[in-house]
């Protein structure tokens, strides 16, 4: 079965890391949220995938390239216009067959376990159109999908007014029928409309994905993202070209990839990972939920706990990064600190753009942008975001000019 | 877009080859046909249509074949005839080819053919493959280089699979852009346009990629490289996939099926043929002592049963768990041994009816097993046709039983004359409109239930709080927490609460409470009481209500409100909470729901 893969769309609210990327190239737990989509394909014996491509297109490709001899068949189709998840879908029309089913899933979903699997094998029993459905796992109201007893899926509410729906929701997979382009072209390309032709015409079938689900919609829900695949890891792995000096501490599920190099001192606690060619310095602290991308480097003394650190990023030494994620390319200055609460333990908000957005979390550091140079001294306040490429001077206590 | 599968093995493979192609069917079909192999001699069928009924029509599950390739047809070259379907053969008969993309270079090879003397019977591209088999291989006399020429020539995309009667145990593939799998088994190969075609079968799947052919023989197989020739050694794949997984539809368990499947088991109770029910219903009349007998889930269906009986029908009938039976009932000719089971074979129900039996004492049951021991044994039985419960945990059989009961209860008090006409068609009417209250429970409901669940899923120990009918209610919602979750849970009469367990309440023990409709006025303000007894030392209270919300707002921790149902149906709606919560919670914490442990579907043993 073919797969189409929507990771065209912008994703304003995950700002400041959509303004580099897509949404599915966001890396956590060592790898992007495409790389473990890949990986869940390739398992549910998918191997033949279209990538509808948009926004900051190029990383992505350039993405694709490097995976194509990874027995995928991964294709790209690009959709020039930002004109929503329809538009997207009709961009591979003509790569599907009439009669054809094709499995269509939304590039910045997330699980753990094999969603893909799972609604292969509810079509493999249907044999008709199946859009999986998940309890959504926060109170954030998402929709509602109405069922009947024989898993027809009887009605789909987008925004449901009033408190008194909570249910399943539309998980972003599904697999669907060539006529579904038809549809969709008679709906003014509304992904809505043409899903509620199906469930009034051929019928929509729902599988029902139990497990943990995310919608990753806003940055700190990348550390949620990130949590949830290192909970799914069953054992550590350690590259056989890794270094790691006398006096390392590795608790728990502990990966370190391919040329890493852990100092004497450094302390890890499981579920971590340390991204190929990464630099951790001596008596450094990687605490548990964190990520540390490829070619980075963590200066000794460093105490790292619960985030994300990307690609080619520098924490200069005696830093605390926590609950935060730093973008690829990030220059962090020695003794920077991102705190974390405030004082009275309340909820942290975050404004991002001009919108505040209450994140109901008591523990939340700063959100860095590919290539933002935080001088050394600095103390970030709980919350903070900072734009791709901007520089914040150092902070001196005593400064001699 | 076409599908192609092909299986070789010990055995006759004809039926897998028929489930193969059927569940590729979703690549578009408007034609499809089958190659087998008698001894050395090709067997084709071929015709438009879908493959159901084109097996039917042609008998093709009679003929019997160890290899075998077919083939689904969505038309691209040519039009949808029985001339036009794969799979094609040679002149000599001795190729049959299936083909899945399109040869685009496929006219100059065909005039060509044509001069050298070719008979083509269709329009189609793929035609020419069979022939040029045949002519590489008169040439060659070997059928791997025949192919090799073949492919060599042929431009386009393609995924192709044949048989031939020069070597009758082998399966020849090859794929360029158009996709192609190996499904290994034991003594059994596959070939499949995706897994579709083999997954019942095996897991083990190797992905063929581009400018790769492969040979398949029951034992073994060979990739070969079409360049180099030289063979590949490709990584076999497991797919995930859970053989159980597609029985159980689009849902995760079967408990949750089963759950779901409650207003369709609930309305074939209410369709249950009357004469059966109206026997049982005589029997209840004309004893002069009852007893409802259950164990497990089913002895809080005849706790349920108890209050129904006495609210309805003004009769007061014990509930005795079955294994207790024999040390407190004392029955005669006189008496009626009433039982609920869900397979009809539970050890302690059966020596019951057993013993009750020998003492001369009249017997029935509700069973939803057709021929088990217990509707064999007993005088009277009602089958409750609820279809087969797989999940260990009961919730639609007891769910359904609990209903045939409640009607058994209506007609025993219409002939007594304990209520009129009007109040049963009343009664009838509120029963009929239960399947979709709980279609509309489980469609708006089961997302808070969820969240509930999952907060309070390391909750320890639960005190679950009901007062009149609404007790057995309690008592199975904390058995389905307890069979499932593997927590402590504890079904309890409200009113019990204040004489000796109240000391119980803190910050570890967490309480559930049945709340009746306010209509129910005295049980309804009775319930909270009890409510207010545990939140006066600072117990967490969960109530599970009627009222509307911002009422009571204080009364509850938290809440979950169902809407407006008649008395008579309320308890029945609550239940279906209890079960999602146990449901949730043990999803939660992750435990095998469908066989919990230390629990048997059947209970056989003493």
């Amino acid at each position: 079965m073919k797969a189409i893969i929507l990771a065209a769309g912008e994703g304003t609210h995950i700002s400041p890391f959509s303004e580099t990327r897509p949404i599915s190239m966001i890396g956590i737990a060592g790898r992007t949220l495409l790389d473990n989509t890949f990986s869940l394909l390739k398992n549910a014996g998918i191997n033949d995938i279209f990538v509808v491509v948009g926004h900051k297109q190029e990383k992505l490709i350039e993405r694709l390239q490097e995976q194509s001899h990874n027995g995928l068949n991964l294709h790209y189709v690009e959709q020039k216009r930002k004109l929503g998840i329809g538009d997207a879908v009709m961009q591979v029309k003509n790569k599907i067959s009439p009669g054809e089913y094709f499995l269509l899933l939304y590039g910045d979903t997330l699980t753990a376990e094999n969603i893909f699997s799972k609604v292969q094998q509810s079509f493999h029993s249907f044999k008709c159109p199946v859009a999986s459905i998940c309890l959504p796992p926060s109170n954030q109201m998402f929709g509602n999908v109405f069922l009947n007893a024989r898993m027809e899926i009887t009605k789909i509410i987008e925004k449901p007014k009033g408190n008194n729906l909570g249910n399943y929701v539309l998980s972003g997979v599904f697999v669907l029928p060539a006529s579904f382009f038809k549809l969709l072209e008679s709906s003014g390309k509304s992904m809505e409309k043409a899903l509620k032709k199906v469930v009034a015409g051929e019928g929509l079938r729902a599988s029902m994905w139990e497990d943990e689900w995310l919608d990753v919609v806003y940055p700190w829900e990348i550390l949620t993202a990130n949590k949830m695949i290192m909970d799914s890891w069953q054992e550590s792995s350690i590259a056989k070209n890794a270094v790691l000096e006398a006096n390392v501490t590795l608790q728990g599920i502990v990966r370190i990839e391919a040329g890493a190099i852990i100092k004497s001192g450094a302390v890890l606690e499981g579920p971590c990972c340390i991204g190929e060619g990464s630099y951790i310095g001596n008596n450094s602290l990687i605490r548990s939920y964190t990520s540390v991308g490829k070619k980075c480097s963590v200066g000794s003394g460093v105490e790292l706990k619960n985030c994300v650190v990307m690609d080619n990023s520098q924490i200069g030494r005696l830093s605390f990064v926590g609950d935060s994620v730093l973008g690829e390319n990030v220059d962090m200055g020695a003794g920077c600190m991102t705190v974390n609460r405030t004082v009275d333990w309340k909820p942290i908000s975050v404004k991002n753009g001009k919108r505040k957005i209450e994140t109901g979390l008591t523990k939340l550091g700063a959100f860095l942008g590919d290539g933002v140079v935080v001088g050394a001294g600095n103390t970030l306040q709980p919350g903070t975001v900072v734009a791709p490429g901007k520089i914040l001077p150092a902070c001196y206590t005593v400064n001699q000019k | 877009m076409c599908g192609i599968s092909g299986a070789v093995g010990l055995k006759n493979i004809s039926e897998l080859l028929f489930e193969g192609i059927r569940n590729l069917e979703y690549r578009g079909y408007d034609s499809c046909g089958v190659a087998l192999m008698n001894k050395t001699r090709l067997l084709i069928k071929k015709d438009i249509g879908g493959v159901e009924e084109f097996y039917r029509k042609h008998n093709v599950l009679q003929l019997k074949s160890k290899i075998g390739i077919a083939h689904t047809r969505w038309a691209t070259h040519g039009k949808v005839t029985r001339e036009n379907t794969h799979p094609f053969t040679s002149s000599d008969g001795n190729f049959a080819v299936v083909h899945n993309g399109i040869i685009s270079n496929y006219r100059p090879l065909r005039d060509q053919l044509q001069k050298e003397g070719f008979k083509f019977s269709s329009d189609t591209d793929t035609e020419i493959l069979s022939h040029l088999l045949e002519k590489f291989y008169s040439r060659s006399r070997n059928v791997e280089k025949a192919l090799i020429k073949v492919l060599n020539l042929i431009e386009g995309t393609f995924a192709l699979a044949f048989i031939t009667s020069y070597l009758p145990e082998q399966i020849f593939c090859a794929k360029r852009e158009s996709p192609l799998m190996l499904g290994i088994g034991d003594e059994i190969k596959f070939v499949g346009s995706d897994f579709n075609a083999f997954i019942d079968h095996t897991k083990n799947a190797v992905i063929l990629d581009d400018g790769e052919y492969a040979i398949l023989s029951r034992d073994t197989y060979v990739v070969k490289n079409l360049l180099s020739k030289e063979e590949i050694s490709k990584p076999i794949i497991k797919i995930e996939w859970d053989s159980e997984t597609s029985k159980k539809g689009g849902y995760p368990h079967y408990m949750l099926k089963e759950i779901y499947e409650q207003p369709q088991t609930i309305s074939n109770a209410l369709d249950l043929e009357p004469s059966g029910l109206d026997a049982v219903v005589d029997l209840f009349a004309k004893s002069r002592n009852s007893y409802l007998l259950g164990v497990g889930t089913t002895f809080y269906v005849a706790k349920y049963a108890k209050y129904v009986f006495s609210q309805l029908a003004q009769e007061f009938f014990p509930s005795i768990s079955s294994d207790e039976f024999m040390a407190l009932a004392n029955v005669n000719k006189q008496s009626l041994v009433f039982s609920a089971s869900q397979s009809g074979e539970t050890f302690d129900t059966l020596s019951a009816l057993k013993h009750a039996k020998a003492k001369g004492a009249r017997t029935a049951a509700v069973v939803n097993v057709m021929g088990s021991s217990i509707a064999r044994l007993v005088d009277k039985v009602v089958l409750q046709g609820s279809g087969p419960e797989i999940c260990v945990i009961s919730t639609k059989a007891a769910m359904s039983q609990m209903v045939i009961l409640t009607l058994v209860a209506m007609k025993l008090a219409l002939k007594k004359k304990v209520i009129t006409r009007k109040t049963y068609n009343l009664h009838l009417k509120a029963l009929q409109e239960l399947p979709e209250i709980i279609q509309g429970i489980l469609n708006e409901r089961s997302g808070f239930i969820h969240r509930l669940a999952s907060k309070y899923s390391k909750s320890r120990n639960w005190l679950y709080l009901g007062r009149g009918v609404y007790y057995p209610i309690a008592l199975e919602s904390a058995l389905k927490m307890k069979e499932v979750a593997y927590i402590h849970a504890e079904g309890m009469p409200g009113g019990f609460l204040k004489h000796g367990t109240l000391a119980m309440i803190d910050d570890d023990v967490f309480s559930i409470v049945f709340v009746p409709p306010p209509e129910d006025k005295a049980l309804y303000e009775s319930t909270l009481h009890s409510i207010e007894e545990i939140r006066a030392r600072s117990g967490f209270v969960l109530g599970i209500h009627f009222t509307q919300q911002g009422k009571n707002q204080d009364l509850y921790s938290e809440e979950l409100i169902l809407p407006n149902v008649p008395p008579l149906t309320a308890p029945l709606v609550q239940l279906v909470i209890g079960q999602l919560f146990a449901y949730f919670t043990a999803t939660s914490l992750k435990r095998n729901i469908d066989k919990p442990r230390s629990l048997a579907k059947s209970v056989t043993v003493a």
